[in-house]
């Protein structure tokens, strides 16, 4: 592989999907570093699937531009997808044909070095003794994997996966995971559609949350975890005499007992870090002992559902 | 030229020269692969040659008196009829068998995904087509003219140049229908309809249309007064011929390979995949 680093594997600026009135996609501006995972997140409807057609030229743009591999699509497309590997939701065989043929056919139309990787592809994705039984045959699992055994045939410096793991058992989620993760530590990149939340956490560097066709934030999982709400979790020897002191506090937005702990929400403004050591302190001279002392680190499920609120409020 | 760039002309065409019949034969391997299709095809084409040459031998074999053999030019004639209008029907099923068969299968969108060019996965198809179709019409027209040689007995046998113009004109017809059943489906994208209209044009609506003399010269344009002009004229007498120039017959060929190949690859270049 000959993967140059530093710069955006797909850039599209503006992009655009109509479907009559409705607008699936909404100027869309979105930077997929090189040699990372990258994760498109969003509620189903959301637009992730039209706009990774668009990127495949499975459908046209209404309007704006876009890059993959530094090069312009749809006009140098051919070229551009050649490094190219994608599932696109489900993948779609030929079940009258076996796994490897399924493969063959893929391979001819990617051109003569494809085929030589037919037998690395159907090995790396465990489907090596089964790839001679007709794909009708297969479960849905033996399919996803075939569909990325297919992918790995352009030797892909961008790997598109929508939804991969819709329908996998959770063991077969847990591979899939620590699959796209090889593929990372070998410098491809992986862009991942998902509405689910959890597996764009577990799995990617970078994110983009996307609401109604419109990026809405884009980072890393970290910076976006982090610009959420400052929360941190307390637990001491006397609950209730905690959560009135705390609630007394300028800088404490909230107070609120759970299982956990207390669960201390500051204001927006304040600086959470002096406002926490001058919380400990007081804590300590009230007499309480303090067993857990620790900020709650937002996921991103928590920051999504508010950017998600915020926008629905703002609607 | 010098010779690094004559190295890399060449290398480059080497390189590029197996592409083209490796996607033909991936498309060729799609096909093969479907066994009711192959079977389908073999019972429209070599089964019913085998049926009616055994009939006729055992006819023969029990009334030498009230029916002459199974070979000979009368027979052969009859064969080819039969043969030319089973062998339409099986080209149809292959050509929308091929047409539409990546677009419902799904897996057009993954093809397309390469980054390989629509033109290039539909030119592919033809050869592709051709290599099932003719093999098998091939089969049972060598089968009908070994059978009609074998067996003549007293009676007339067709002759070497009646045999390849035969066989021209057979495998002219089905590949003709085997190219319009895949521009058509192609354009449809959908096998069941493509198979539903051209076996009611081809077997209903163009005989009827052929004997509507009303028509006058309009009938020239369809495909079969064409091809009716470029049979074997010991092979078909009696029936019913439209008078058209050989120059028109070509065009009129030419067209009807042209219109529907262009539709289906102008659908296959712009719907969504």
């Amino acid at each position: 592989m000959n993967i140059d680093a530093g710069t955006n594997i797909v850039e599209t600026s503006g992009l655009t999907k109509r479907f009559g009135a409705r607008v699936a996609v909404d100027a869309v501006d979105l930077h997929v570093p090189r040699g990372s995972a990258f994760g498109y997140l969003g509620p189903n409807g959301a637009g992730k699937t039209t706009l990774i057609r668009m990127l495949l030229g499975l459908t046209g743009a209404s309007a704006g531009t876009m890059r993959l591999l530094g090069r312009p699509v749809p006009a140098e497309r051919s070229a551009a997808l050649a490094r190219v590997g994608a599932i696109v939701e489900e993948p779609r065989f030929h079940g009258h044909l076996t796994g490897r043929e399924n493969l063959t056919v893929i391979a001819a139309a990617r051109g003569p070095e494809a085929h030589g990787r037919i037998e690395g592809a159907l090995a790396r994705v465990g489907l090596a003794r089964r790839a001679d039984e007709r794909v009708k045959r297969y479960s849905l699992g033996m399919r996803q994997r075939l569909g990325v055994a297919r992918s790995l045939l352009a030797d892909p410096e961008l790997l598109i996966l929508d939804e991969p793991t819709n329908g996998l058992d959770p063991a077969g989620i847990h591979e899939f995971r620590a699959m796209i993760r090889g593929f990372v530590a070998e410098g491809r990149t992986v862009l991942l559609s998902s509405h689910l939340l959890d597996e764009v956490e577990k799995i990617c560097d970078e994110v983009a949350i996307v609401d109604h066709g419109r990026v809405v934030m884009q980072g890393s999982i970290a910076d976006l975890a982090a610009g959420g709400e400052q929360t941190i979790l307390i637990a001491t020897s006397d609950e209730e005499r905690a959560v009135a002191l705390l609630a007394e506090h300028r800088a404490v937005a909230s107070a609120t007992a759970a299982a956990e702990g207390i669960r201390v929400r500051f204001h927006p403004d304040v600086d959470a870090e002096p406002a926490a050591d001058d919380i400990g302190r007081r804590l300590v001279l009230a007499g309480l002992a303090i067993r857990r002392f620790e900020p709650a680190r937002a996921s991103l499920e928590q920051r999504f559902l508010e950017i998600t609120s915020r926008l629905e409020e703002a609607a | 030229m010098s010779t690094t760039t004559a190295t890399t002309s060449l290398s480059r065409r080497l390189t590029r020269v197996p592409r083209r019949p490796r996607l033909v034969g991936a498309e060729f391997l799609k096909l093969r692969k479907r066994r009711g299709l192959v079977l389908s095809t073999l019972a429209l084409t070599v089964v019913p040659m085998i049926i009616a040459y055994t009939v006729l031998l055992i006819l023969h074999a029990a009334n030498p008196a009230k029916y002459g053999p199974a070979g000979g030019l009368e027979n052969f004639s009859g064969s080819m009829e039969l043969l030319s209008q089973l062998g339409i029907v099986a080209a149809i099923l292959v050509g929308a068998t091929l047409g539409a068969g990546d677009q419902s299968s799904g897996v057009f969108r993954e093809l397309v995904v390469t980054g390989r060019s629509r033109l290039a996965l539909l030119a592919a198809r033809v050869p592709a087509g051709l290599g099932l179709v003719l093999t098998a019409v091939g089969a049972a027209f060598a089968l009908t003219a070994g059978a009609s040689t074998v067996f003549a007995g007293s009676s007339d046998i067709p002759g070497a140049g009646l045999l390849v113009s035969s066989a021209a004109w057979l495998a002219l017809v089905t590949g003709l229908a085997l190219v319009l059943a895949l521009g058509v489906s192609s354009a449809l994208g959908s096998r069941g309809t493509t198979i539903g209209i051209l076996l009611g044009w081809q077997l209903i609506a163009m005989p009827l249309l052929l004997q509507f003399g009303a028509l006058g010269s309009l009938r020239e344009g369809l495909l079969e007064a064409a091809t009716q002009r470029l049979e074997p004229a010991k092979l078909f007498e009696g029936g019913v011929t439209v008078p058209m120039s050989l120059t028109a017959a070509l065009a009129v060929i030419a067209a009807w390979i042209v219109v529907p190949l262009a539709l289906g690859a102008w659908r296959t270049c712009t719907r969504d995949a």
